[in-house]
């Protein structure tokens, strides 16, 4: 394993003593990791110190009302220390009338969203910053904040009447809530000229509450799973084996060695059809549609070879708390070595002439350049960190399932650019063959399914895994009979704050590829307003028509 | 050189010729299915003994069961279902098996509806209905010894031992 070079080179226990100067209520926790609970008027150093001295990851927070146990709200900010494979957990505590808690997201830009989210579901209050409406949609009444266990999970709200504002000077009209070609998701480009010259985003319009649904009386730890899988149209599994990982870890389940290989091997299944459907949507925005339709014939028989491993070709439906549903036989993994090899046959091949296509290289060249350091202050996940340069994959640095048992390159490369973040992909792809062919070969034999399940409640774990955006992590804490709190993060909501930086300054022709390059579950392109800011018209395009002229 | 990593983009007409044509014209031809693909499931009317094992389970509701004094009600909406089938797992009579059908586009939505009533069988003491009569039987295969109460209702049953123990304190 290639370690990255960091600023901070602390042991374990030296990065114990640092803490120690902050709390001395310092745990460690199998589940989750280390967990410091500090009082809130000292977040603001404590985040300072974790993040810039220990040169830590920011990889999720999760704010809890945890008035009905210990009658205070609560945030759990993780920051993760790749190197060490460690979570550093900072916990803190408000109180229940008027929750405050300071706001770190000058000091790490990536909290900026957490936080916004969290004052819309839970009403906590982060003081030295803008808080403004985010998640939640305008007509949601004032006051009523979802989260809240005092909320019912299936409460509909009398909504609220906003006076729709007319647009004044450069402000732009929200566009349409409804889904329009893929899914709602809504830039507003801000342009000079040709020239991007800001970025707002506008996000969660289909926000489906899933967290809270997950809580309700209706779920159990082995429904959610399925509810899990459904986070993503097309990454689901990631999902549920995240969420399994957090509970088996709380319960400390023995998960059987075999059930965590199929779970590696339907992962990495999912990477391949994932990363494949994104190169043939790249070769489309860039006008080789020709590409497009060999990239995703060729994905056509990873998705058949995944409804024979599973029995459905997306939601593969095979994972629960404790193991997997379903096993595989000799015949079929005969079946996959076959279509793994001829995949990797005709990918090569296609892949030679893609990369070799002028309108492609070209195009994606030099354009929505992501700097090292911008990525890593922004915390970026997956290809997006790999192509600037990060040496960042959770299979490696977090390591789970049966990754520590197979050899396996993570590509990076530093130019930050959109060839690079293709690059990235296509490589993994090869690797991803490498690595089931490796899980076929030596998969043992054993049970599937764990024996005993017990979760014992109010306790605290984190699951992770590499999804092919990147890293998805969840944080659970345990309930009566199902998860009192479950907290999701997908890694575009780690990268679209990126966007920013690559859009900036660049020509707009450039716009659609580049916000295609996170591969923002790719829906998030649909619609963009171009603002024009020296007539200051708004100019509502369909993201098809720019594509369409820019070619 | 240049020359030829010009011309590399013309390497795709070879793949495509050897890959020809690959989609089927699918409503006249068979659709590309596996033989694992989970679909619609079917509950065998003679199995099934109202347990309600699948309702719980059930993710998303799909299955919902519901018991009134005189009958257990299963119903199943295919408009619900996610076609996991953890039902097929739970059930202990393995009534539920699972298709491969996925053609399920209907302009009558009870055809997508699957609705199975489950008698109670009447208490021999008392006469209140009390349990599905596959209940009772599947209860008699686990358990020999039940044959000497298995007819009698729950309360009938705790009101009978506690005569017997009262008698004997006597």
């Amino acid at each position: 394993m290639v370690m990255n070079t960091s600023k901070s080179k602390l042991s374990r226990e030296e990065m114990i003593d640092a803490l120690k100067k902050f709390s001395e209520n310092i745990i460690f926790v199998e589940s989750a990791g280390l967990i410091i609970r500090v009082k809130k008027d000292r977040l603001r150093e404590v985040a300072r110190f974790v993040h810039d001295v220990l040169d830590a990851y920011f990889r999720t927070m999760m704010a809890v009302d945890e008035r009905p146990i210990n009658n205070t709200f609560a945030a759990y900010y993780v920051f993760g220390k790749d190197e060490l494979g460690l979570n550093i957990i900072i916990e803190t505590h408000t109180d229940p009338l008027g929750p405050e808690i300071p706001s770190i997201s000058d000091l790490v830009p990536t909290a900026d969203w957490y936080e916004l989210e969290a004052w819309d579901l839970l009403g906590i209050r982060f003081t030295g910053r803008k808080l403004y409406r985010f998640i939640l949609p305008d007509e949601w009444p004032e006051g009523l904040y979802p989260l809240r266990k005092d909320v019912d999970y299936n409460l509909r709200p009398v909504i609220r009447k906003t006076l729709k504002q007319p647009p004044i000077g450069p402000k732009v009209p929200v566009g349409p809530y409804h889904p329009a070609l893929h899914e709602p998701e809504y830039f507003e480009l801000f342009v000079e000229g040709e020239r991007v010259v800001d970025v707002r985003y506008n996000g969660f319009h289909i926000h489906r509450g899933i967290e809270k649904l997950a809580e309700s009386p209706r779920f159990t730890y082995q429904k959610v799973p399925f509810l899990a899988e459904r986070i993503c149209g097309i990454c689901g599994f990631v999902h549920s084996v995240s969420y399994t990982m957090s509970i088996e870890r709380v319960a400390k389940i023995d998960v059987p060695e075999r059930a965590e290989y199929i779970r590696s091997i339907i992962l990495e299944i999912e990477r391949i059809h994932s990363h494949l459907l994104w190169l043939g949507v790249a070769c489309h925005l860039l006008g080789y549609d020709a590409g497009f339709m060999h990239t995703w014939r060729i994905r056509e028989k990873v998705m058949v070879l995944a409804e024979l491993l599973t029995g459905s070709r997306k939601t593969y439906g095979i994972n629960l708390v404790g193991g997997v549903r379903k096993d595989i036989n000799k015949d079929k993994i005969q079946v996959a070595m076959n279509t793994l090899s001829s995949v990797k046959e005709e990918l090569s091949k296609l892949v030679e002439v893609i990369t070799h296509v002028p309108q492609i290289v070209k195009r994606a060249s030099g354009t929505g350049i992501l700097p090292k350091d911008d990525a890593r202050k922004l915390s970026v996940v997956g290809p997006v960190a790999r192509a600037s340069g990060l040496n960042r994959d959770v299979r490696k640095d977090y390591p789970y399932a049966a990754y520590p048992h197979v050899s396996f390159k993570v590509p990076v490369y530093s130019e930050g650019d959109n060839l690079a973040r293709i690059l990235v992909r296509i490589d993994e792809v090869f690797e991803s063959i490498n690595i089931i062919e490796q899980l076929l070969d030596k998969i043992p034999q054993g049970p599937i399914f764990a024996e005993k399940i017990e979760v014992p409640e109010g306790k605290i774990g984190v699951g992770n895994v590499e999804a092919p955006r990147g890293e998805v992590i969840h944080i659970t804490i345990t309930g009566k009979g199902r998860p009192y709190r479950w907290r999701v993060r997908a890694p575009t909501y780690q990268n679209i704050p990126a966007l920013k930086v690559m859009l900036k300054d660049a020509p707009l022709a450039d716009a659609p590829l580049t916000i295609a390059s996170i591969d923002p579950c790719f829906s998030c392109t649909d619609r963009i307003v171009v603002v024009d800011l020296k007539t200051g018209k708004a100019m509502k395009k369909n993201m098809e028509e720019i594509i369409r002229k820019k070619r | 050189m240049t020359l030829k990593k010009l011309l590399k983009p013309f390497k795709l007409l070879s793949i495509a010729k050897k890959a020809g044509v690959v989609t089927v014209l699918y409503p006249y031809q068979k659709p590309l299915i596996t033989p694992e693909f989970r679909g619609k499931i079917v509950i065998d009317s003679t199995k099934c003994m109202g347990c309600g094992a699948c309702a719980n389970a059930c993710p998303p509701n799909a299955l919902l069961i519901t018991e009134s004094n005189e009958a257990v009600i299963l119903n199943y909406f295919v408009g619900r279902c996610i076609f996991c089938g953890r039902c097929a797992d739970v059930c202990p009579t393995g009534a539920i098996s699972i298709s491969n059908e996925f053609e399920l586009a209907t302009t009558n939505l009870d055809n997508l509806k699957t609705i199975l009533v489950h008698r109670h069988r009447e208490c021999v003491n008392c006469g209140r209905p009390f349990a599905t009569g596959r209940m009772l039987e599947y209860v008699l295969r686990k358990v020999h010894m039940a044959k000497k109460y298995i007819n009698e209702c729950p309360d009938c049953r705790k009101n009978r031992f506690i005569n017997i123990v009262s008698i004997r304190k006597r």
